[in-house]
């Protein structure tokens, strides 16, 4: 690959895609409310933006040259400012191989290739074929070249005879079961109803008094209560609905394969996407068990490792979708080399047992008298001064921590419970705090902080002993026995 | 330069060494200035009263003196209490820092964590001769406000130098 090469000429035609997909909402505003009223030159316009943008793509496509030389990766590329990116062997940190939907139909993968330093770099190659992108790989990759080639090349099938006859196993696979219950199981309908809601905003015009008057003059006997809950049910089924596909598009056939210093996660049914994790830059494990999993014993397990998306919703990578619980041990020794280590327990006190169990009415304190100024039914909601106290003795259940050596288990609930293992060495920074509700009972909230992506992601337990908390303050630092 | 002792097996229920006693004044005179900006709320009130006078005269008349009153407590008690609360203690193992006016905050930075360290010192910390320092690790930023200018330079080499010491061990 010392000769510099030029992308698979489809890459043209991605670009289009990418320019359209960056600008889908004015895109379509556009479509809408032009085709609604003008005439001829609004489809001159279209054309002329179709064409010019195809020929930037495809000047662009012959401009953009990689090659790779003296350990490093050379990017030549650029329209009007053209740009040289080189990017050296050990500062690259992750590649990482996508299939999309253009580039499935022809054979081909997109590589994303990214460093980790002062800021953060990214060279994308949006279109070759899987097997210069493996070739590229090997290039890129130094020590763990022979391994990397050698599991590439085998075939599926008998990659799997290779994991049975290998012990620990080098491969775990989401079986279609447990994508089923996973999607099935999935909370995530809450953000998207949140999500049609906005939409549904947008739909206010649409909304008038004579479309209603007319919708209900169809539907007679109908009053609006009833629409309003009609439509809460319907937009939550479809956010359902959507959720359930949404889990089987990205985790259909997903796969773990563990490498010599890596493990490589692939999945997505429509869009295939290849993450790489290095292990040295674990930092630690979150188990999440969603309100619907946790009855059953499933939740979902995320890795946070350092390094290189600034998107918050990037940053943690989803290592397992859907697992059960008493099976996390044994799958991060197998595969991410983390032994168990036992430990002392740590549960807040008895004492603060009325706090937790107090703390999710506030809620109600200030929402009751606000909507008992639009609603004169509001004081019922009281009675969820029930629901919500349970929720609390659960929270107060589920709280503790776990420290032993090298590791810290932090579990503690929102709605979902959350467990967290956090490496002793890549603990950033350590805090407790106190406000004079938990002075007055000697308690104090404890929270780690582990890098995630290029920021940081911190798990906190409430009212812990004030003496245990100060002993976890200083277990970071403290001398390793 | 006073070395910094080794904490180990022994852990402080609080930091022991407390910053510059300047720092009251020095928050004192920046409450003075900055608080000031609460009157726009009374002087808003006042003006609409004036203009429109839709709202009742009693807006402006209430809300002047609790701006003043506020505006005092800002600059009277705040700042004694919070540098009351600052302690902080500086080893070969970490930063240990405690602040917090109502709610009692404690923060410990393992020393192989800090990226960097560096002193800072705006117009008002320079007029009292105060300098504050602050650490990045990889996730988080971290700050130990007004300390005597001196100390401030000493402290700041003392935390690189523990760095750097750290470091060459792994």
């Amino acid at each position: 690959m010392s000769e510099f090469r030029r992308q698979h000429p489809i890459a043209a035609v991605t670009q289009l895609f990418v320019v359209i997909r960056q600008n889908i909402v004015p895109f379509i505003i556009f479509v809408v409310l032009g085709s609604r009223n003008s005439g001829d030159y609004f489809w001159l316009i279209i054309l002329i933006g179709a064409i010019s943008t195809f020929i930037l793509g495809i000047v662009s496509w012959y401009r953009f040259k990689f090659r790779v030389i003296d350990d490093e990766l050379q990017i030549n590329k650029g329209v009007l400012v053209r740009k040289k990116l080189y990017l050296s062997k050990d500062r690259i940190q992750v590649i990482d191989i996508t299939e999309g939907l253009l580039q499935r139909m022809f054979g081909l993968v997109k590589v994303e290739i990214k460093t980790a330093g002062g800021g953060t770099e990214k060279a994308t190659i949006s279109a070759i074929s899987r097997k210069e992108a493996i070739e590229l790989r090997t290039l890129l990759r130094e020590n763990n070249q022979v391994t990397e080639v050698m599991a590439e090349e085998t075939s599926e099938l008998e990659f799997q005879e290779e994991s049975i006859s290998n012990n620990p196993p080098k491969m775990w696979v989401l079986s279609n079961r447990d994508l089923f219950f996973a999607a099935l199981t999935s909370g995530n309908f809450g953000v998207i109803a949140s999500i049609l809601g906005a939409v549904s905003g947008q739909l206010d015009q649409f909304i008038t008094e004579e479309n209603m008057d007319y919708v209900f003059g169809l539907l007679p006997g109908i009053s609006q209560i009833t629409v309003v809950l009609w439509s809460i049910a319907i937009i939550l089924m479809i956010s359902y609905i959507l959720s359930f596909i949404g889990v089987i598009l990205r985790y259909g056939d997903f796969k773990i394969e563990k490498k010599e210093k890596e493990l490589q996660i692939t999945s997505g049914l429509l869009e295939r996407k290849q993450i790489t994790v290095p292990f040295d830059r674990v930092q630690a494990f979150r188990f999440v068990e969603g309100v619907l999993r946790q009855p059953f014993g499933y939740g979902m397990l995320y890795v946070e490792s350092a390094g290189f998306e600034q998107k918050e919703n990037d940053r943690s990578i989803v290592l397992l979708p859907f697992v059960k619980r008493e099976r996390l041990p044994s799958f991060l020794e197998d595969f991410m080399n983390e032994m168990p280590e036992s430990g002392e327990t740590i549960v807040p006190p008895k004492r603060a047992l009325f706090r937790y169990m107090r703390q999710p009415n506030y809620l109600l304190l200030l929402a009751i008298p606000v909507l008992w100024l639009f609603w004169d039914w509001a004081w019922m909601l009281s009675l969820l001064v029930i629901p919500f106290t349970l929720f609390g003795w659960l929270e107060y259940k589920d709280a503790r921590i776990k420290v032993a050596r090298q590791t810290i288990l932090m579990q503690y609930r929102n709605l979902a419970r959350t467990t967290a293992i956090i490496k002793r060495n890549r603990v950033q920074v350590s805090d407790i705090s106190m406000n004079p509700f938990q002075k007055r009972k000697e308690l104090s909230t404890v929270s780690i902080t582990a890098a995630s992506g290029a920021g940081g992601k911190t798990f906190t337990v409430n009212d812990l002993d004030e003496k245990e908390a100060i002993t976890l303050l200083h277990w970071p630092i403290n001398a390793e026995q | 330069m006073n070395l910094p002792e080794n904490t180990e097996n022994k852990l402080p229920a609080e930091p022991s060494k407390r910053i510059d006693e300047n720092a009251i004044k020095a928050w004192k005179l920046s409450a003075l200035l900055f608080g000031a900006l609460i009157y726009v709320i009374p002087g808003l009130a006042y003006l609409i009263y004036k203009l429109d006078g839709d709202i009742s005269m009693l807006y402006p008349i209430i809300l002047g003196p609790v701006a003043i009153m506020l505006h005092c407590f800002m600059i009277f008690v705040l700042p004694k209490i919070r540098w009351k609360r600052w302690k902080y203690d500086v080893t070969d193992k970490g930063i240990d820092m405690q602040r917090g006016i109502i709610i009692k905050k404690r923060t410990i930075v393992p020393i192989n964590r800090i990226q960097h360290v560096d002193t800072r010192q705006g117009p008002l910390y320079r007029k009292y001769g105060l300098s504050s320092i602050s650490m990045s690790t990889a996730a988080t930023t971290h700050e130990i406000p007004a300390l005597n200018e001196e100390r401030a330079v000493e402290l700041r080499e003392i935390i690189s130098d523990l760095v750097r010491k750290v470091k060459e061990d792994v």
